[in-house]
């Protein structure tokens, strides 16, 4: 802006332009909806902060006046939970049962929805509906002839057995989002590659999956949530205690009816801190890993 | 590319997933049909037995009474949740200052997972919890109530949790939705003179028809499973009054090892899901297609 410029405005007599005044009220009452819809929200989440200020307070302050503001903070609550709930243990199983089940539902997933994706014959649109239907089927309705399969190879108790279960239930998801994008990338750059002389096998793995990585991010969101946050799973097939879950641990060794608010809070604010670091990091993809589906 | 290298390729590709789920998930689907007719209880070997698992269930007033809580709580849970999230939804539409930070703060219940959620509404509902001090301290003492301890609650109790923690996702899919209505159309109903109510009845409504169908069934299907929210809150009491059939499935498994009894309700659940979710599609793309 040059001084010109700045004289100028600031010589103009300060008229405000006709419509404004008419604005200006609308306006105003937004401002005030905006805040009270702010309030609200804050309200929905005051569970969540009260549970956060709560759990570095001492029982005995809670007793006296449960939503009072806390007289002095402790982490002495945290100590007991982390023993509690194993969580060291836990935390590192669930970690490496997520990550393990991640890779084999997008590359399994993946390698199918490629074909799917492409071919138009009868069959592979049956494969495809074969697939979506798992969509709809609870855990419940299946777990108890996959107990006995589980035991009958020999994996239950084993956190491979757990992997194997959590890539089958989230299949359907993977080949629903791969199919509908493998349709959306254009044809030439696969049949360039065959020109080339590249196999099928060797344009999935070198130029069809590179091309997946914006729905492998949101599906890894998606599978991530559901693993992380499964109870039943780890429960039904899993029975020691040390290649248990976060989850499952807390569900064994916090009683919600017995403990005291000062143990029962760090467990649970525990439980979904690396959820909560993955949504600060991830915030987009977490939002569009989860509304997904609504735009297809 | 595949027409030119024959099927072999597609075959390798697809195999291992088609494998893994066929093994693991549509196999035991099948499987679990054929268990509810046998006494299995997790012996080596088990006997055909017809239709007396079946019998057995009809005549279980727990079983029905699961069957009834499970469909009443579905039914809260969708109508609930869906119309808490649309309204959030359509208040933030034309909102885009705060959108962001209140979809963002809405979506983070959904975050946690059920265990973790259970866990703070269990002290919350608790006698002398949360909610009970909160009642007292604003004057509403009257409406205290022993939440999770009185039969004709404790169900309803927790559908709040579950909208709770899902409002908000509901909330997003159906901004989501928004996002996709053209803004012509809207200003167009503006420029008619449609009041707020009428172009939220006559534009939006319509339009928000495929959001609306994601929001039913992904509510359908977790609510109609649902199983974490009564274990931990209740475990099923007080009296039964919060058993739904997944976890009368989870305590055939798990306490009885009564395999076959457990398949049976399996399929009651099966067929419970299939009835609901295929005639929640039938009228819901019925509206999609009117659009």
């Amino acid at each position: 802006m040059t001084d010109t410029d700045l004289t100028s405005t600031v010589t103009r007599p300060a008229a405000p332009p006709p419509p404004a005044v008419a604005v200006r009220p609308r306006r105003r009452r937004g401002v005030v909806v905006d805040c009270l819809l702010v309030l609200v929200a804050l309200a929905f989440i005051t569970p969540f902060l009260f549970t956060l200020v709560a759990s570095f307070r001492t029982s005995g302050d809670i007793a006296r006046n449960p939503l009072g503001l806390p007289h002095h903070l402790t982490i002495a609550n945290y100590r007991t939970s982390i023993d509690q709930i194993r969580y060291g243990s836990s935390v590192l199983n669930t970690l490496l049962l997520t990550l393990a089940s991640c890779v084999a539902v997008s590359i399994i997933g993946a390698a199918a929805s490629y074909p799917l994706g492409r071919l138009t014959s009868h069959l592979s649109s049956m494969v495809y509906r074969l697939f979506v239907i798992g969509l709809t089927i609870p855990i419940f309705v299946i777990i108890a002839p996959l107990y006995l399969l589980m035991r009958d190879l020999h994996l239950l108790d084993s956190r491979i057995g757990l992997v194997i279960i959590y890539t089958a239930l989230n299949l359907p998801v993977s080949v629903f989002f791969y199919t509908s994008f493998v349709r959306q990338i254009p044809v030439q750059l696969e049949e360039a590659a065959a020109l080339d002389g590249c196999g099928p096998l060797r344009t999935f793995f070198s130029i069809v999956f590179p091309l997946l990585r914006p729905i492998t991010g949101t599906l890894l969101t998606f599978v991530s949530l559901q693993v992380w946050n499964n109870l039943v799973v780890p429960l039904v097939f899993l029975q020691d205690a040390s290649k248990s879950t976060v989850m499952a641990n807390a569900y064994s060794f916090a009683d919600p009816h017995t403990l005291q608010p000062t143990q029962l809070f760090p467990a649970a604010l525990l439980g979904a801190l690396p959820l909560f670091l993955l949504f600060l990091v991830f915030q987009r993809q977490v939002v569009e890993g989860m509304t997904q589906g609504a735009v297809k | 590319m595949f027409r030119r290298r024959g099927r072999y390729a597609s075959i390798v590709l697809i195999l291992p997933a088609l494998a893994v789920y066929g093994l693991f998930i549509l196999y035991p689907l099948v499987r679990g049909v054929l268990l509810s007719f046998t006494d299995n209880t997790g012996g080596p070997t088990d006997a055909f037995v017809g239709l007396k698992q079946y019998s057995a269930l009809i005549h279980d007033p727990t079983a029905l009474q699961a069957l009834r809580h499970t469909v009443i709580y579905a039914a809260v849970v969708l109508v609930v949740q869906t119309g808490l999230g649309l309204s959030a939804a359509a208040l933030l539409s034309r909102r885009p200052h705060i959108r962001r930070v209140v979809s963002s703060m809405l979506l983070l219940p959904a975050l946690i997972s059920p265990v973790m959620a259970s866990f703070i509404w269990s002290y919350l509902y608790r006698p002398d919890g949360g909610i009970d001090t909160l009642l007292g301290d604003v004057g509403l003492g009257v409406l205290r109530q022993t939440w999770l301890g009185d039969p004709s609650i404790a169900l309803y109790a927790i559908a709040a949790v579950n909208i709770w923690m899902f409002a908000g996702y509901s909330c997003v899919i159906f901004l989501a939705g928004y996002a996709g209505i053209p803004a012509e159309l809207l200003d167009a109903a503006d420029i008619d003179g449609a009041t707020r109510w009428q172009r939220f009845r006559k534009v939006e409504w319509a339009m928000l028809a495929p959001s609306l169908t994601v929001n039913v069934t992904i509510s359908l299907i977790g609510s109609l499973g649902v199983f974490d929210f009564p274990l931990v809150l209740t475990n099923g009491g007080p009296v039964g009054s919060t058993n739904t059939l997944a976890l009368l499935i989870y305590r055939d498994i798990f306490n009885n090892s009564d395999f076959a009894m457990g398949a049976a309700t399996a399929v009651l659940l099966l067929v419970l899901v299939v009835v609901v979710s295929s005639a929640a599609s039938a009228v819901l793309r019925r509206r999609e297609r009117v659009l």
